[in-house]
């Protein structure tokens, strides 16, 4: 008999939503993590005494508690966790601020159309009829690819308004360059501008720890600092997996969530790695200042998609860090978000990840600290300066996301190309998160519980 | 188990999976997922919830046969009798 009957790899929030489901249903599961804390691209970790968020600006797809077909809602009845009981705090308010044009919005959907109505007075009539094709649109239905740029343009017919649209709905998670999926397009739409932002109350510490505890709850097990080295594969099955130390564990199945290409050299699986590499990785830049310097600075906005090109360019830049667009998030800039003494101050932007790689080390940590500047600097041309109140700032690049994520170059949106069935060539080894296709916290937790559904249950 | 207690587990199921779930206005013949708001999903844990607590393998082709509270209590009943 095996070990157990499924072996998750990575305790990220696809790993521990499928774990979640495969233990409720008292299937002997283990999830094994790399790292010593839960959480992949969403954790944490504590420098100074500061608890620093990794990933998480925001959680998209919020929803009241009654709405009973709300993504957020059917994952808390998946995941047996009471909705009622989890308290969110909302945005206050978002902005897309794109070359001297803006456009504001809330998780009310009618403020962003009033903004449009504004913006651009001849294309609303046009936005409204966008927005009842995308009610209409079916995003689950199994379809080809098709292209968002070709269905925006023949709605829209305005070319601006299709790219300060596409700016935050491809922020969030757009494995692509330049165009994206018309139903990955359609379900970030409703995540981003229908449902909105939200965050959960506390810190992201805190929410892991519930997820973990619901999954232990459920004899779960999970191991930390446990790295898998080898997918073991024998007589055309999975047979289980060996860890970095040697150790063998034996399972029925195992469901992957490190990621496509991780998956194929894990396993040896005979497929083109390149292919399924995603080019978009970012660099993120956290500054800390103390509440009472930051007056200056916005309240009034929880996360500003800023861009500075007239058309935008989603894609891997040609250089290290391209700073003439990014995402500036200010994680206190929620509704209800207790006052703390200092702030936070989040700026995203694209990299270029095999350029970060080929550093010599010891020219790695000069660059990093020179694009650091360069980040906040272009952020300070958005919402004014703030580099001299910083009393803390740290950054991680592709190469960070990689080394704790496993996210081949850095791709924090996975592959271009998706497994959306999650089958491999191997009849009991499956895919989940990111790779799968869902994006996002609530959509990766849905992909970890949709392949276990499908898969491992019935 | 009789069929007012396979009804009663049922429900105690549904409840269990959705805290909003409301019976007030229930019909026992009509199907329950457009009554309660529920989807696919949610109709999964009933069976997987039936196969953990009751060692019931339900086959895929028959669960159209849970649609209602009624067929539900009909299709159970033979399944549930000795225990």
């Amino acid at each position: 008999m095996a070990d157990y009957q499924l072996i998750i790899i990575g305790g990220g929030l696809s790993g521990i939503a499928a774990g979640i489901r495969a233990a409720r249903f008292g299937r002997k599961t283990l999830i094994l993590e790399q790292h010593a804390l839960p959480g992949g691209l969403n954790s944490y970790y504590v420098r100074q005494g500061h608890l620093l968020e990794t990933g998480l600006h925001a959680m998209t797809n919020c929803a009241a508690p009654g709405d009973k077909h709300a993504p957020l809602n059917r994952l808390f009845r998946q995941l047996h966790l009471s909705r009622k009981q989890f308290q969110l705090q909302e945005q206050i308010g978002s902005e897309i601020h794109f070359c001297g044009q803006s456009l504001f919005f809330t998780n009310d959907s009618t403020v962003l159309e009033d903004a449009i109505a504004r913006a651009f007075p001849a294309g609303i009539d046009r936005f409204r009829l966008l927005k009842t094709k995308i009610a209409l649109y079916d995003p689950f239905a199994p379809a080809p690819w098709r292209s968002s740029r070709q269905f925006l343009a023949a709605h829209l017919q305005d070319s601006r308004l299709e790219d300060m649209l596409l700016l935050p709905l491809m922020v969030y998670g757009n494995a692509e360059e330049h165009d994206m999926d018309l139903g990955q397009f359609v379900i970030m739409f409703r995540a981003v501008f229908e449902e909105g932002f939200f965050r959960p109350s506390g810190t992201m510490r805190e929410f892991l720890d519930q997820l973990v505890g619901q999954y232990r709850e459920y004899g779960g097990e999970l191991r930390y600092r446990a790295p898998v080295a080898e997918i073991v594969v024998r007589d055309g099955r999975v047979q289980g997996v060996r860890l970095a130390d040697g150790e063998e564990l034996s399972a029925e199945a195992v469901l992957s969530t490190a990621g496509i290409p991780e998956t194929i050299r894990l396993s040896g699986w005979d497929d083109d790695v390149e292919r399924y590499s995603g080019r978009m990785s970012f660099m993120e830049t956290i500054s800390l200042l103390p509440r009472s310097q930051a007056a200056t600075l916005s309240r009034e906005r929880t996360i500003i998609f800023y861009h500075n090109k007239p058309v935008l360019s989603y894609r891997r830049p040609d250089f290290f860090l391209d700073t003439s667009w990014g995402v500036i998030c200010f994680p206190e800039n929620f509704a209800g978000q207790p006052p703390s003494d200092l702030i936070q101050i989040r700026v995203t932007n694209a990299a270029n990840y095999p350029l970060w790689k080929a550093l010599a080390p010891q020219a790695y940590g000069p660059m990093k600290q020179k694009w650091t500047a360069a980040s906040v600097q272009a952020s300070e041309e958005i919402i004014g300066n703030y580099q001299p109140s910083i009393v803390y700032q740290d950054s991680f690049t592709p190469l960070t996301i990689e080394r704790f994520t496993r996210k081949a170059q850095g791709a924090v949106y996975g592959s271009a190309v998706k497994i959306k069935d999650g089958l491999t060539p191997w009849p009991n080894l499956f895919i989940a998160g990111t790779d799968q296709g869902y994006l996002g916290i609530v959509g990766a937790m849905l992909s970890g519980i949709t392949v276990v559904n499908r898969h491992l249950l019935q | 188990m009789t069929r007012d207690e396979i009804k009663d587990v049922i429900l105690e199921i549904i409840e269990d999976i959705d805290e909003e779930a409301d019976f007030a206005n229930l019909d026992a013949e009509a199907p329950l997922r457009d009554q309660l708001d529920l989807d696919s999903m949610d109709f999964l844990d009933i069976v997987m919830e039936l196969r953990k607590r009751y060692k019931l393998q339900i086959p895929e082709e028959e669960y159209p046969q849970l649609a209602s509270l009624a067929s539900c209590v009909n299709y159970l009943e033979p399944k549930l009798k000795d225990v």
